[in-house]
């Protein structure tokens, strides 16, 4: 856990230096449907999420909730 | 100047603020190789506003699953996952057992509430059923607005799952195994996760996160085996795994507007648990917009895992260990996975989507699966 926790703020911490204060006006990009979860439909990589679940040994990261299933 | 960036602010504000109503229909079809499983899914889901501050989101799926796992069977009383007991080192064998088809349906229902400042809290309910298995979980989520410009956002997640699962006694340890009768056993689940989400600036965010998940109870397989005493008395009995599973990694995550046209989503995820499983994840995704109602996609995903510490699944492995299983689920592999999308706006409103995906593990594994659907905005 240490580990994780180091990478995560060691690379927070170098791209801090890279961040820029976005104005509204300027987030006409990051509003667009592609940048969102699933290229905007986030049930197609609910789907893909559940396959490797159940082809797969691990679970976490990819967002709270959704439920279980005995597919694994 | 002034004129034009608060004509574009209000533009995207009001983007912002109408309404996300959809319903969107989808079906999954996944076939793995040689006919070894395959599952129909179809799923609805239903997202309303109900005005700017509230979010209502439904879904509801069903799955039908036929095929067969491979497992270790007696071949003298056929290849059955009940087919345990002593056997002999000839009439052992490790391979593809037939199921019962099974019919699973989940419904999941989420509420969202914003706030004057747009931080959000989401709650969450969900179900699923099938005649063996049946899983309750409840789930929050705070999402909070660090700075006014709303470049920086933490996101805080817990979900408590009960896992209610129908264990068959016939020849199974863990029960009478003379009386036929079966027993209901249950397995808990907490989940959490934590993300602190960064506009680098206009084209890119990054998003890190951590998550922890911890398991308790019946977490074995009842439909899996293993073979013990190869060498002496060759036995069939059902796999064991331990009664606590605790997990956590963490997951970096950058997507960025390339040109006007083109957003690339990149993620790197590291996950390790106390069955010494460690695993990593490579995903990257690109979205071209080839013109105002096309969007295509491409996607590569590279997985690997290392095997639990109770797993094998060679024939004069086990004896009389407590934990062990040959689910190769558990086991050391690697695996790709290839996807490719199409979506088309057959109106303003009315969206068609087309995707394929090919899986691929180094161990054997090969599945196809597409997924179709429309979604309707209104």
């Amino acid at each position: 856990m240490k580990r994780v926790i180091m990478i995560v703020s060691l690379s927070s911490f170098f791209l801090s230096g890279c961040v820029q204060n976005v104005k509204a006006w300027e987030k006409a990009k990051l509003s667009k449907e592609t940048m969102q979860k699933g290229g905007g439909n986030a049930l197609l990589k609910a789907y893909q999420e559940h396959v490797y679940f159940s082809k797969e040994a691990t679970k976490g990261g990819s967002g709270i909730g959704g439920g279980g299933c005995g597919c694994n | 100047m002034q004129l034009v960036k608060l004509s574009i602010t209000t533009a995207l504000l009001l983007s912002t603020l109408q309404a996300d109503n959809y319903i969107n229909v989808q079906v999954l079809q996944y076939n793995e190789h040689n006919g070894r499983a395959s599952i129909s899914t179809p799923s609805v889901e239903l997202n309303y506003d109900l005005g700017a501050d509230y979010t209502f989101n439904g879904k509801y799926t069903l799955d039908s699953i036929s095929g067969a796992s491979p497992i270790f069977y007696d071949s003298t009383s056929g290849a059955s996952a009940y087919s345990r007991g002593e056997t002999t080192q000839d009439s052992a064998r490790y391979g593809g057992v037939e199921y019962d088809e099974t019919k699973r349906m989940q419904g999941t229902v989420r509420g969202t509430k914003r706030f004057e400042n747009r931080d959000e809290v989401t709650l969450g309910a969900s179900f699923s059923n099938e005649y063996d298995y049946r899983s309750t979980e409840l789930s929050a989520e705070v999402l909070h607005w660090v700075d006014e410009g709303k470049n920086q956002a933490f996101s805080m997640g817990v979900a408590f799952q009960r896992n209610v699962i129908l264990v068959d006694c016939k020849e199974n340890s863990i029960c009478d195994a003379t009386s036929g009768a079966s027993k209901k056993l249950r397995a808990d689940a907490f989940f959490a996760e934590a993300g602190f989400s960064q506009n680098l600036n206009s084209s890119s965010v990054l998003k890190t996160s951590l998550f922890f998940n911890n398991e308790d109870g019946y977490l074995t397989n009842p439909f899996m085996n293993v073979l013990r005493y190869y060498n002496t008395t060759p036995t069939i009995t059902n796999e064991t795994r331990p009664h606590n599973r605790r997990g956590y990694g963490g997951v970096l995550e950058y997507t960025k507007a390339i040109g006007e046209s083109t957003a690339w989503h990149s993620s790197y995820r590291y996950y390790h648990d106390d069955w010494e499983i460690d695993s990593h994840t490579l995903n990257n995704d690109l979205y071209y917009e080839l013109n105002s109602d096309t969007t295509l996609g491409a996607g590569l995903r590279y997985y690997s895992q290392s095997a639990a510490h109770f797993f094998s699944k060679e024939f004069d492995h086990f004896t009389d260990e407590v934990y062990a299983s040959s689910d190769e689920r558990l086991g050391d592999f690697n695996a790709i996975n290839l996807s490719m999308s199409i979506d088309y706006k057959i109106t303003k409103q009315l969206m068609y989507n087309l995707s394929g995906n090919y899986y691929k593990q180094n161990e054997g594994t090969i599945a196809r699966y597409f997924t179709t659907g429309v979604k309707y905005k209104f």
